[in-house]
C-alpha cells in the first residue's frame, strides 16, 4: 500500500480529517481537483461571502450610520473591483495557509480529478492529462456538494448565476432576484442590497432559512425588509431565462395561484446543493449511495465497503463546514482506535447576514411537535447596553428549556455577532446545563453575551433584570 | 357576554400597528392565551393572546393598519362544551401531582445542618490516605458512631465513624487518594431514627432549579472528553460517579474511572499499514485482570526501592542448634501455659538473644538521621507480621526489660491487632532493630531488607534436621540458618558477625540469656 489512508475533497472536512490523521500517525494523502485547497467553503462559500459581507457592511455603515455617529464623509463611492480583488486576497491566504499546514503536517497533496478504480485504488487524473494511481489502505470520500439548478432555469452563469459566479460579478447587478430564501441566498443578497441593488426572493415554503426556529426567520424578515428587500413566499420559480441582459423569471403563487413575471439582470439561484459524487467512480468500488444520491454512512460514518469512509455534505446531515470538520475528526480518530462522538443535535446553525443568526439545540416547532413540555425567555438586544451603543438594536436572544428539568433544549438567536455567541449555547448544551446555571454565570458589562444571561434568567423564573 | 381586544401598547415610540396574519378563523372557538394573530410594527412582530375563551369575531383583516386601543376582534364568551372539557382535563392533572406532593409519613427529621467530614489525623508522617471501601451508599441513612468507611494510609487501615446520625453524601470515592483534611463525605443531619423507606428522601430533593449539589437530570451526564475517553474504556457512564455540578462527570472523573468487571477489550484495529504477524492463540482460560495498588502497596514498594537504592546493605549468615531451645520448650511449655496463659514459643528466645546483643553491639540498634547516628538504649523490636493486605510491623517496646511470657503476650496482641488491620500508627512507629520470620513459611534461607531507617533486620528461617559434626561425630541435629542484613554504612563487619554470633551464642545455650554471659 501506498498509503494508510487517502483523503478525496480539501474541503474543510477532509483537509481537516487529513491533518488527525498526520496527528495520529497514518500516512496521508489529500486529493484535490481545483488548483487551490479549501474546496467550497474556503474558495466559493463561507470565506469569500464573508469578506464581501464585511466590505459591504462598512459601505452600508458609512452610507447610513456614519452621520449618526457624528462622521461625515463626502465622496463617499465604492470600487467593486478592488472590493473583489480583497476578497481574492483572503482567499489566497486562506489558500496558502491550508498548503501550509498540509506541508507541516507532512501530507501528500495530489491535484487533480480522484476517482475509485477499486476499493484500494485511486487515480488522480491531472489538469495536463496525466495520470496518477496509487493504493490506500482506507479512503474518504470527502467531495462535498453542488448547487442544485432546478428545472426550467437556465443556469448560464453569466446573468443566471449561482453563489459560485455571484462572488466573482463584474458589476453591481441593479436588479437582483433571488431564488430560495435560504442562508446562501440571503447572505450574498445583504451582500448586494447593501451596495444598491433592488433585491427580491422567491421562496418556495412561507418562511425565510427553513429548519432555524421560525422566530428568527420572521425577525429576519422584519430587518431585511426595512433595507429594502422584496419577498414572495409560496412561490414556486417555473422558469429563468436570460434574453438580452435581463433575466426573465416566470413563477407561480400558489397560495393565491396565479402566476408572477419578474424581470432583473441578474438571477441568483440558491435553492439548496447536492452531495457531489459525479465521476467519483464509485461503482468501482462498490459503494452505495441512498435514495437522494449521497453516500450512504452508518452510524461510524463508514460505507458498506469496510475500508472506505464518507464525511461532510456527501452525507447525511447538515451542510456545514463545522459539521464536516468534526466527521473529519471523527474518522481520524476512529480508525485510530479511539471512540469519538460528535453530537448532530449540537451543531450550530449561522447565518452572515447583519443582524446574524444563529441556533443550536431543538426549535421550538420540533419541541411542540414531539408534545414536549418547554418554556422560553426571550431578550431583545433593544434592551442591551451594549447593542444600543451600537446601534445593533435588531434581534433578541431566545432560551428554551425542559418545563420540569430546566434543562436548556435550544438557544436561537438574531442580532450583533450572534454567530459567535451562540457557542455559549452550546458549551452549556454539551453540559446540559440549566437556564438557571447560565443565568447564575457572571457575563461581562456590557457584552451582547449579557442577552443569553438575561434570556436564561426570563426562562427560568420570567426574571430578566433589564426587561 | 362580548369582550372587545384592542391593540395593546406595544412600546413607546409605536403608536401603530399592521395586522400581520390571523390565527384563527372568524367564528373559531379560543381558548384563554392562545394566540390568535400577529401584529407588525415597524420594530418588531408580536403576537396577540386572547384574553378570554369564546367564539372569535374578527373586526381588523389581514394587512389592516390600526392606532393603539383600536378594536381588532370581539370574542363572544360562550357557555359551550370546549370550556366544560379544558376544566375537566386541569381536575385530573392535580388529582396526579397529588401523591407526589405528600410528605414522608414518620420518620426522621432533616435538620437542615449539614455536617462535612474530613480525613482525620492518623499519624505524624501521614499526608495522604485511600479511601478502601465504604460500609455505606451514597444517601443512605447513617446512626452516630456507626461505620462509614475504611480508610487505608501506608501504614495501617482505620475505621471512620459517623458523627452524626444523617444521610450520607459520597464525596470521595473508593481508590481515591485524599489529603488529610480533605472532605471524604457530607452527613445531613436528621433527627429520629433510621427512616423506614431510604428512598423517599432521594425523590423529596428533586428542586428542578438547584444548581449545584443534588443529584438532578443532569446526573451522570458525561462531558464531551468524558465520554470520549469512557467509551474507549469500555465503561458505562452509568458506573461512573461525577464529581461535577449536580454529578456530571468531569474528564478527570473519566480518567479515573476504572472498568469493574475485565471483559475483552473491544479490538478496534488502529489501521496501520504493518499489520502484526499472526500468531497462534494460546488456548485456555487466560484472564489478566488490572487492579489498582493500594495505598499501602505502593508505599511498600517504594520504600523498599530506596532501602535497596540508598543504603549499603549486605547479609550475613550463621547457623543455629535449635535441640537446646527445642529442650526447654519441652519441658517447660505446659507449665509455661499454664502459668501465663500464652504458649512458649521461639519468638521470645529470638527476642530475648537480640536484646542481649543489640545492647552489646549498640552500632547495630542505631540508625542514621543526616549526618549523625542515633543511638537507642533501649531495644525496641520489630516484629514483621504478614496480613492480607501486606506485611506489617509492628514494634515490642522495651524488649530488653520484658519476660519471656511479657514478650509472648506482647507479640500475641500485636499480631492479632494486625490481622484485624487495626494497628495504630504509633503501635508501629520508631522501632530499632526488626525481626522477620520467613521460616513459617518454609523458608530455607533469604536476605531480608531492612526497615527503614533501622539499620539492621534478622531473619528467621525454617527449622531442618541436618547432619552436622559435633565432637567428631556426625550428629542430626535441628537447625535454622540465621540471616543478618545489615547497613554497611554504619555497622561493620566485625560487629554485624558478631553480633550473629552472639544471637547464635544465645539460642544454643539460652542459660546464657539467664546469666547474662
Amino acid at each position: 500500500m501506498n498509503y494508510d489512508v487517502t483523503v478525496i475533497g480539501s474541503g474543510p472536512g477532509g483537509y481537516v480529517a487529513a491533518i488527525r490523521f498526520a496527528q495520529l500517525g497514518f500516512k496521508t494523502a489529500l486529493i484535490e481537483k481545483y488548483n487551490a485547497l479549501g474546496g467550497t467553503c474556503l474558495n466559493v462559500g463561507c470565506i469569500p461571502s464573508k469578506a464581501l459581507l464585511d466590505s459591504s457592511e462598512h459601505y452600508h455603515q458609512a452610507l447610513h450610520k456614519f452621520e449618526k455617529h457624528g462622521i461625515k464623509v463626502e465622496g463617499l463611492g465604492i470600487d467593486f473591483g478592488r472590493m473583489i480583488e480583497r476578497k481574492r486576497e483572503v482567499v489566497k491566504q486562506m489558500n496558502k495557509g491550508v498548503e501550509f499546514l498540509m506541508k507541516k503536517n507532512k501530507i501528500d497533496v495530489h491535484y487533480g480529478f480522484g476517482s475509485f478504480v477499486d476499493k484500494n485504488t485511486v487515480k488522480v487524473s491531472k489538469e495536463d492529462g496525466s495520470e496518477e494511481t496509487f493504493t490506500s489502505e482506507n479512503i474518504v470520500i470527502a467531495t462535498g456538494s453542488k448547487p442544485i439548478i432546478i428545472p426550467g432555469v437556465e443556469y448560464d452563469k453569466k446573468r443566471v448565476i449561482t453563489s459560485t459566479e455571484a462572488l466573482e460579478l463584474d458589476e453591481i447587478p441593479k436588479k437582483l432576484v433571488i431564488i430560495g430564501g435560504g442562508v446562501i441566498g440571503l447572505e450574498l443578497g445583504s451582500v448586494y442590497a447593501r451596495l444598491g441593488t433592488e433585491v427580491s426572493v422567491v421562496e418556495f415554503t412561507d418562511s425565510l432559512i427553513p429548519g432555524m426556529d421560525k422566530s428568527l426567520g420572521k425577525e429576519l424578515q422584519r430587518v431585511l425588509k426595512k433595507e429594502g428587500f422584496k419577498f414572495n413566499f409560496n412561490t414556486k420559480v417555473t422558469s429563468a431565462k436570460t434574453e438580452d441582459d435581463v433575466v426573465k423569471i416566470t413563477a407561480e403563487d400558489m397560495k393565491k395561484g396565479k402566476s408572477l413575471e419578474i424581470e432583473a439582470d441578474y438571477c441568483l439561484v440558491s435553492v439548496g446543493r447536492r452531495p457531489y459524487t459525479d465521476k467519483l467512480g464509485l461503482e468501482n468500488a462498490g459503494v452505495k449511495l441512498d435514495d437522494r444520491g449521497r453516500v450512504e454512512v452508518n452510524a461510524n460514518l463508514q460505507t458498506n465497503v469496510e475500508n472506505i469512509y464518507a464525511i461532510g455534505d456527501v452525507v447525511k446531515g447538515a451542510m456545514l463546514a463545522h459539521k464536516a470538520e468534526e466527521e473529519g475528526m471523527f474518522v481520524a480518530e476512529l480508525l485510530a482506535g479511539q471512540k469519538p462522538h460528535i453530537n448532530y443535535k449540537l451543531i450550530p446553525g449561522v447565518v452572515y447576514t447583519w443582524p446574524e443568526v444563529a441556533g443550536v439545540g431543538y426549535t421550538e416547532e420540533e419541541l411542540k411537535a414531539e408534545g414536549r413540555k418547554y418554556k422560553t425567555g426571550s431578550f431583545s438586544f433593544r434592551a442591551s447596553g451594549r447593542a444600543v451603543a451600537s446601534m445593533d438594536v435588531d434581534g433578541f436572544v431566545k432560551v428554551i428549556a425542559d418545563e420540569a428539568t430546566d434543562e436548556i433544549l435550544g438557544m436561537h438567536m438574531i442580532g450583533p455577532r450572534v454567530a459567535d455567541l451562540i457557542s455559549e449555547g452550546v458549551v452549556a448544551m454539551e453540559y446540559r446545563a440549566s437556564a438557571e446555571d447560565v443565568s447564575r454565570m457572571s457575563h461581562a458589562h456590557p457584552t451582547f453575551t449579557e442577552a443569553i444571561k438575561e434570556a436564561c434568567l426570563a426562562a427560568t423564573e420570567d426574571r430578566a433584570l433589564h426587561a | 357576554m362580548s369582550f372587545e381586544m384592542k391593540v395593546p401598547a406595544v412600546g413607546e415610540s409605536i403608536t401603530e400597528v399592521t395586522i400581520a396574519s390571523w390565527m384563527k378563523s372568524e367564528g373559531d372557538f379560543v381558548e384563554q392565551d392562545e394566540i390568535i394573530c400577529e401584529l407588525e410594527s415597524d420594530k418588531a412582530t408580536f403576537e396577540l393572546a386572547a384574553e378570554t375563551s369564546g367564539k372569535l369575531s374578527i373586526v381588523a383583516q389581514e394587512g389592516d393598519t390600526l392606532p393603539i386601543g383600536a378594536v381588532i376582534c370581539k370574542i363572544e364568551a360562550s357557555v359551550g362544551e370546549p370550556v366544560a372539557e379544558a376544566v375537566g382535563a386541569d381536575a385530573s392533572v392535580v388529582e396526579d401531582a397529588a401523591p407526589v406532593a405528600a410528605a414522608p409519613a414518620e420518620g426522621p427529621k432533616a435538620t437542615g445542618e449539614v455536617v462535612e467530614m474530613n480525613v482525620p489525623t492518623v499519624g505524624e508522617s501521614i499526608t495522604e490516605v485511600t479511601i478502601a471501601t465504604w460500609s455505606k451508599e451514597d444517601g443512605e441513612f447513617v446512626e452516630a458512631d456507626e461505620l462509614l468507611c475504611e480508610i487505608e494510609s501506608d501504614k495501617a487501615t482505620f475505621e471512620l465513624m459517623s458523627e452524626h446520625s444523617g444521610i450520607v453524601r459520597i464525596v470521595a470515592q473508593e481508590g481515591d487518594t485524599v489529603e488529610v483534611g480533605q472532605l471524604i463525605c457530607k452527613i445531613e443531619v436528621m433527627e429520629g431514627g433510621a427512616p423506614a423507606a431510604p428512598q423517599a428522601e432521594a425523590q423529596a430533593s428533586a428542586a428542578p432549579t438547584s444548581v449545584n449539589g443534588d443529584a438532578n437530570y443532569a446526573t451522570g451526564h458525561a462531558s464531551p472528553a468524558a465520554k470520549k475517553i469512557l467509551d474507549e474504556k469500555g465503561i458505562d457512564a452509568s458506573q461512573v460517579q461525577g464529581s461535577g455540578v449536580n454529578g456530571r462527570i468531569t474528564k478527570e472523573d473519566a480518567l479515573k474511572a476504572e472498568k469493574q468487571a475485565p471483559a475483552p477489550a473491544p479490538a478496534k484495529t488502529a489501521a496501520k499499514s504493518e499489520a502484526p504477524a499472526p500468531v497462534a492463540a494460546p488456548s485456555g482460560d487466560r484472564e489478566v485482570s488490572r487492579e489498582k495498588m493500594s495505598s499501602m502497596r505502593r508505599t511498600i514498594a517504594k520504600r523498599l526501592v530506596s532501602v535497596k537504592n540508598e543504603t549499603a546493605m549486605l547479609t550475613t549468615f550463621n547457623e543455629v542448634d535449635m535441640k537446646p531451645i527445642m529442650d526447654i520448650r519441652k519441658k517447660y511449655k505446659d507449665m509455661f501455659k499454664e502459668k501465663y496463659e500464652v504458649g512458649l514459643g521461639f519468638m521470645s528466645f529470638f527476642t530475648k538473644a537480640v536484646t542481649v546483643a543489640l545492647q552489646e553491639w549498640p552500632a547495630v540498634n542505631a540508625q542514621i538521621d543526616g549526618n549523625e547516628i542515633l543511638y537507642s538504649n533501649f531495644c525496641d523490636v520489630s516484629i514483621a507480621v504478614s496480613t492480607p493486605k501486606g506485611l506489617v510491623v509492628p514494634v515490642i517496646r522495651n524488649a530488653e526489660k520484658l519476660s519471656f511470657n511479657g514478650v509472648e503476650s506482647e507479640i500475641i496482641r500485636l499480631a492479632k491487632r494486625a490481622r484485624d488491620g487495626k494497628l495504630s500508627i504509633d503501635e508501629m512507629m520508631g522501632g530499632t532493630f526488626t525481626i522477620t520470620n520467613g521460616g513459617v513459611f518454609g523458608s530455607m534461607l533469604s536476605t531480608p531488607i531492612i526497615n527503614a531507617p533501622q539499620s539492621a533486620i534478622l531473619g528467621m528461617h525454617n527449622i531442618v534436621e541436618r547432619p552436622v559434626a559435633i565432637n567428631g561425630q556426625v550428629e542430626i541435629r535441628p537447625i535454622m540458618y540465621v540471616a543478618l542484613s545489615y547497613d554497611h554504612r554504619i555497622i561493620d563487619g566485625r560487629e554485624s558477625v558478631s553480633f550473629l554470633k552472639r544471637v547464635k551464642e544465645l539460642l544454643e545455650d539460652p542459660t546464657r540469656l539467664l546469666l547474662g554471659v
